[in-house]
């Protein structure tokens, strides 16, 4: 049974923590490097951030102490507020589309007939991976161009009067940043539900036919119950992406016009890049990780009451 | 199953899928039939197919693109690597061996998935300025893999523990250690396993553009930075770019991972529904 220094067994339980200690060096050797990385690019940088929204840092010289200075600043910015808002928004829409699209898509394609079939149109819902999220911004970007594709389209379907700088306008540039990327069926989750609704057995569609519930009524009343894990990790991905997320309005809008497009995330990247604000931006990143982990607390209580 | 008929439920079922699924593809065939156009072509018709073609604009994108096409290919591929090297190694740890503190410190790898991007985006940004490679590779590098390293370990984890013991005790018995049983029995029994976290892992760091943005010169610039670059600012800016041009360097950007999937789709496809990532 000793054959190994270190290799798991049953009578390991038995020994000293010393003579494991000892016993198990080449565990700890395999995990050096990772926990070398992991703490030197990430719990480190967090561990900065941290501090230092307590701070008046610039990012090169000594940080001072500054108490709560920053964070009462955040609070009464008003455009802080603002981003807030416009965060609110973009969470409760980017949620909707993450969720809707790729279930209508999943549940079509589980209920084609055929596994080739099947197969066929799976892939091809994830083959649009294949385009890299930064080409997709700036493609959607020249649709929304005064002489974009958008207008050029309206136009010629006899709309033209809804011909629009829709980037440029104040009212539409936070929405066409939340819509773009028509038709939103992002391949994780159309594979994430799909997955899930293979795993649902087949006695219990069998059961739902015989009492009369087919097409949307089985829907509603079979898939989406029992579809509720997968929807629900696709709900807490999407509200907690998109509360980072200012890839879109920092290529784009740079948070314009105004600060229609500004979201606190991209207000912290600028304070800290265009500013040299790194104490108050920090603030900023606390406040919204704050966010984050209360929204992960909420969904995991959420999920587990309704087991 | 069997049935193939095609009733008009079914009709107009693959209908939906099949226009969903092109408008899906949509910006790949923008891309493309404009990649070919000159600028008249460009402002006349955004849609049709192009008569008269004009590839001179590839060898404009090629110009300008090549360099970061090249550095990117070079990160990606050292950092998924590393990734999985890096990762099989602590896998193997938790999933083999036992020694104290083996808990705390998967834990510890874990809880890496809590800490959000943009709270570490800026420290680590003036950190890797402050080291001596702040116009390297490594620059990039580096912090991808770490930021890879939970993922991997989750998913190679339960791998490795699937692995029959028997087959294990075996081997240890013919006098194998450590490293010798993680090379010639756990990787290549989990090799598909190994390729799924692979391509997951890929497009991520492919698509990666914030960091890149701020710690890497103009030397080794990654792809997505030199897209928004050479795009010039953004849709918002009055000057209008070379269209052709820019579609074409669009295009070249998605060629690698094309060529990519073409290969290992379903692998991508089993790591995504097998489980190992719903957590």
């Amino acid at each position: 049974m000793t054959a190994l220094p270190g290799f798991r067994s049953g009578s390991a339980a038995s020994r000293s923590v010393l003579t494991r200690l000892r016993r198990n060096w080449p565990a700890y050797l395999f995990l050096l490097p990772t926990l070398l990385l992991v703490g030197y690019f990430a719990y480190y940088p967090a561990y900065i951030a941290v501090t230092r929204a307590f701070t008046d840092w610039d990012g090169l010289n000594t940080p001072n102490f500054t108490g709560l200075d920053n964070f009462r600043r955040a609070v009464t910015d008003p455009v802080m507020g603002e981003a807030t808002k416009n965060m609110g928004i973009w969470v409760v829409l980017g949620t909707l589309l993450a969720l809707v699209m790729p279930l209508i898509v999943a549940e079509l394609v589980f209920h084609l007939r055929g596994r080739r079939r099947q197969y066929a149109y799976r892939t091809l819902f994830v083959i649009p991976i294949v385009i890299p999220s930064l080409v997709l911004l700036l493609v959607w970007g020249d649709f929304y161009r005064s002489d974009g594709l958008l207008n050029q389209l309206l136009g010629a379907v006899g709309l033209g009067g809804l011909r629009h700088e829709w980037l440029g306008d104040p009212h539409t540039a936070l929405y066409a940043l939340i819509f773009l990327g028509f038709p939103y069926i992002d391949a994780f989750n159309f594979l994430l539900l799909y997955a899930g609704l293979q795993a649902i057995p087949e006695d219990v569609f069998d059961a739902a036919k015989i009492d009369g519930a087919t097409g949307l009524r089985r829907v509603l009343r079979v898939d989406l119950p029992l579809l509720r894990p997968q929807l629900g990790l696709i709900a807490m991905l999407a509200i907690i992406g998109n509360v980072q997320y200012y890839i879109s309005p920092l290529v784009l809008t740079s948070g314009g016009p105004g600060y229609a497009t500004t979201v606190p995330a991209l207000l912290m990247f600028q304070t800290a890049r265009r500013d040299g604000d790194f104490g108050y931006a920090m603030a900023i990143a606390f406040l919204l990780m704050l966010l984050v982990v209360v929204l992960t607390l909420l969904s995991r209580l959420i999920s587990r009451g309704n087991r | 199953m069997g049935r193939t008929g095609f009733t008009a439920g079914e009709v107009v079922r693959q209908a939906i899928l099949i226009a969903l699924g092109l408008l899906a593809l949509f910006p790949l065939y923008f891309t493309t039939v404009n990649s070919f156009k000159d600028r008249v072509q460009y402002a006349e018709n955004l849609l049709n197919v192009p008569t008269r073609l004009h590839p001179e604009n590839y060898a404009l994108a090629w110009a300008q693109v090549q360099g970061p096409l090249v550095n990117s290919v070079v990160v990606t591929v050292t950092s998924v690597l590393a990734t999985l090297i890096l990762a099989s190694l602590s896998a193997y740890a938790f999933a083999l061996m036992d020694f104290p503190g083996r808990h705390l410190l998967f834990a510890l790898t874990f809880a890496l998935l809590l800490v959000p991007d943009f709270l570490t985006l800026i420290p680590l940004y003036v950190q890797i300025r402050n080291l001596t490679l702040p116009s390297n590779y490594l620059a990039i590098i580096l912090p991808t893999v770490a930021v890879g390293q939970p993922f991997a370990i989750l998913v190679l984890r339960a791998a490795f523990e699937a692995i029959p013991r028997d087959m294990l005790e075996a081997a240890r018995l013919d006098g194998a250690g450590h490293l010798q049983l993680l090379r010639r029995i756990v990787l290549p029994i989990s090799l598909p396993v190994l390729i799924s976290v692979a391509i997951i892992r890929l497009v991520p760091v492919w698509n990666e553009y914030l960091l890149p943005s701020l710690v890497l010169d103009e030397a080794h610039r990654t792809l997505p930075v030199a897209l928004v670059n050479f795009q010039g600012g953004g849709a918002a800016t009055a000057v209008t770019p070379n269209y052709g041009a820019l579609m074409a360097s669009y295009v070249l950007a998605a060629v690698p991972l094309l060529v990519l999937f073409a290969f290992l789709m379903r692998y991508y496809i089993q790591g995504v529904t097998s489980g190992g990532v719903k957590g």
